[in-house]
């Protein structure tokens, strides 16, 4: 599994949503001040599949691995949309690697609504409030086709994940949940599900973002997990 | 068609007019004010034994023109004596106010009053931004933002945190929830374009005041109506409440005596600072985004200022008369723009309280039963 390091300070591992890997403006901020260790998994980006890893289950163990092997003891996790799913399921099956967790819109909790998969210009308005905000290169097309080839193969294909939501009371670390306003992919019920099954965990909206919060709004969605990371708990405290 | 009692709470006897705003506050006696609180909350609550299916007021700050800095408070007062009347806050300036503290003291209103508030969310006149140091260029913004806040609010069964451009809060779960679900309905005004566009993409109802003739009025409900089904839902009568001056007497020429010797105090002195300051926010600003808006907005009142009572009646800017002409107002009125509300702010200047009084009782009795059924 590729991954790609960057930054320096105390780690944390962003996992990738279902178009893969994209250097945001929040994960060049984090990096000012964390070592970001952003694996792309297996598949995704043009990289070759792992004939045993199968399901977004299969890629938290493999994530996991790599942080045994590579960090060696428990560290912050961040995952977007796809990502978030197999962060949740990093955290249950390996609790004591996963300090704190953030997840961006989560996926894995809900199917997605099967008109907006089949319309692609509907979902390109359900991800992107701010699309003139996108900064980073668009990826090539046939990378982009293989990407959503992926849901398929890790059984995402309609976004939801059967196991995951019964299991989700059995996580202990603290969490941050992340949801836009205006996201139309992941609904605000969703949210509020998870927000009453995590036992230590945090919901936060961002006000006009849409399912892509690191591009709607990068900068509030950096103060938020900034904030968190550093203040656990007291991140609710306001100060000066 | 349903009707409200709306009050302003006027700060009457003021002898010194002054162009200056804000009004220097040497001119206020408090305790003119203590007599004028009780008169006004006694007649609003008479409202409700006058047959009005609510009663409303609003919120303004630093001079005569209304005594409601917080306008909740008077909800209140209202909702323990009242048994049935919609209590319609109309509103709170939204953009001014902590948006969870306006969610808050809704819901308290709410659940005071047994489910009757109608909940006002309103944008504020222009002055309104220089009296709590807020940019009037940011009202639009912070309108939108505040009221999704509120909403959230509201609905959120599990504390959440708010990350926006003007609010920021990271835990938010109100004690109490409001008792109608999903949430009180919303009246937020429309007397612009923009700003009824903005009311029917919210799904509230629009609130219309300052109508300087119908054709105008018809196209800002229509403006509304097509938001309205753009956001997938379709008003009905009852989410077009028109406001306006309303003086009812027993006949035409005391009506309209009455109107215009109340106006004289309601122009002269409640307005004056207004103007003032709103002309220098309206030029200074971009409170009404654009310069079209902008020049809408300042020529309907010039139109308004510039007719004469019986062009502003025949205009339906206002209704004034014996309760007979009163019902041809309405109908009008209604047939024109198909309003399933009308909004009478019935304490007009300085007019004395028994002449409101007397008002209400001419329309329980001799208008609302020719027009109810409309």
């Amino acid at each position: 599994m590729r991954v790609e390091k960057r930054g320096s300070g105390r780690p944390l591992v962003y996992l990738h949503p279902a178009g893969g890997v994209r250097w945001t403006a929040v994960l060049e901020r984090l990096a000012r001040t964390r070592t970001l260790h952003v694996p792309t998994f297996p598949g995704f980006d043009g990289t070759e599949t792992e004939e045993k890893v199968t399901s977004r289950q299969g890629l938290a163990q493999r994530v996991g691995d790599y942080i045994e092997k590579n960090i060696g003891t428990a560290c912050d996790v961040m995952g977007c949309s796809f990502g978030g799913a197999v962060a949740l399921w990093l955290a249950l099956e390996r609790p004591r690697l996963v300090d704190h967790l953030v997840l961006e819109c989560p996926g894995g909790l809900q199917t997605i609504d099967p008109a907006l998969r089949k319309n692609p210009h509907a979902f390109y308005k359900a991800l992107f409030a701010h699309p003139e905000k996108i900064a980073y290169e668009k990826k090539p097309e046939d990378i982009e086709a293989r990407n959503r080839a992926m849901l398929a193969h890790y059984g995402a294909e309609d976004g939801m994940d059967s196991k995951l939501p019964q299991s989700l009371d059995r996580i202990r670390a603290i969490t941050l949940v992340l949801h836009g306003t205006e996201d139309r992919i992941i609904q605000a019920e969703t949210m509020r599900l998870l927000k009453s099954r995590l036992p230590r965990a945090f919901l936060v909206y961002v006000w006009d973002a849409a399912h892509s919060i690191e591009v709607d709004q990068p900068e509030r969605m950096s103060a938020v997990v900034e904030s968190f990371l550093e203040r656990s708990e007291a991140f609710v405290v306001p100060y000066a | 068609m349903k009707f409200c009692f709306f009050h302003l709470m006027p700060f009457t006897g003021v002898k010194e007019v002054t162009p200056e705003w804000p009004t220097p506050n040497r001119m206020f006696d408090p305790s003119r004010a203590h007599e004028l609180y009780r008169d006004y909350v006694d007649t609003m609550v008479y409202a409700e034994r006058c047959g009005f299916d609510w009663v409303g007021c609003n919120e303004h700050h630093f001079s005569p023109y209304g005594l409601m800095a917080n306008c909740n408070l008077i909800g209140g007062a209202l909702a323990y004596p009242t048994k049935k009347i919609r209590i319609a806050m109309m509103g709170n300036l939204v953009p001014l106010n902590n948006p969870v503290r306006v969610a808050e003291e809704y819901a308290m209103l709410d659940c005071m009053s047994g489910g009757r508030l109608v909940a006002g969310l309103m944008r504020g006149i222009p002055h309104e931004y220089i009296a709590y140091n807020i940019p009037p260029d940011a009202s639009w913004s912070r309108q939108r933002e505040a009221i999704a806040l509120i909403l959230k609010a509201w609905t959120e069964p599990e504390p959440f945190g708010w990350e926006g451009e003007h609010f920021q809060f990271r835990q938010v779960s109100i004690w109490p929830r409001p008792l109608q679900k999903p949430h009180p309905p919303l009246v937020i005004s429309a007397s612009s374009l923009e700003s009824a566009r903005f009311a029917g993409e919210m799904r509230a109802t629009m609130g219309m005041v300052l109508i300087s003739d119908l054709a105008l009025a018809k196209e800002c409900i229509q403006v509304y109506r097509d938001a309205a089904r753009a956001a997938g839902w379709e008003p009905t009568p009852d989410h077009i409440l028109i406001g306006m001056h309303t003086v009812i007497a027993e006949t035409d020429d005391e009506a309209k005596d009455a109107l215009r010797e109340a106006r004289k105090y309601f122009d002269r002195v409640l307005m004056g600072g207004m103007r003032t300051a709103g002309r220098l926010v309206l030029q200074k600003t971009r409170y009404y985004q654009d310069e079209a808006n902008r020049g809408r907005m300042q020529n309907r009142l010039a139109k308004r200022e510039a007719a004469t009572l019986e062009e502003q009646i025949a205009g339906g800017m206002v209704l004034c008369g014996s309760p007979e002409s009163v019902v041809q107002q309405i109908r009008r009125i209604h047939s024109e723009l198909g309003n399933g509300i009308f909004n009478f702010t019935m304490k007009v200047g300085d007019l004395p309280d028994a002449v409101v009084r007397r008002g209400m009782e001419l329309f329980r009795d001799r208008v609302a039963p020719h027009v109810r059924h409309l």
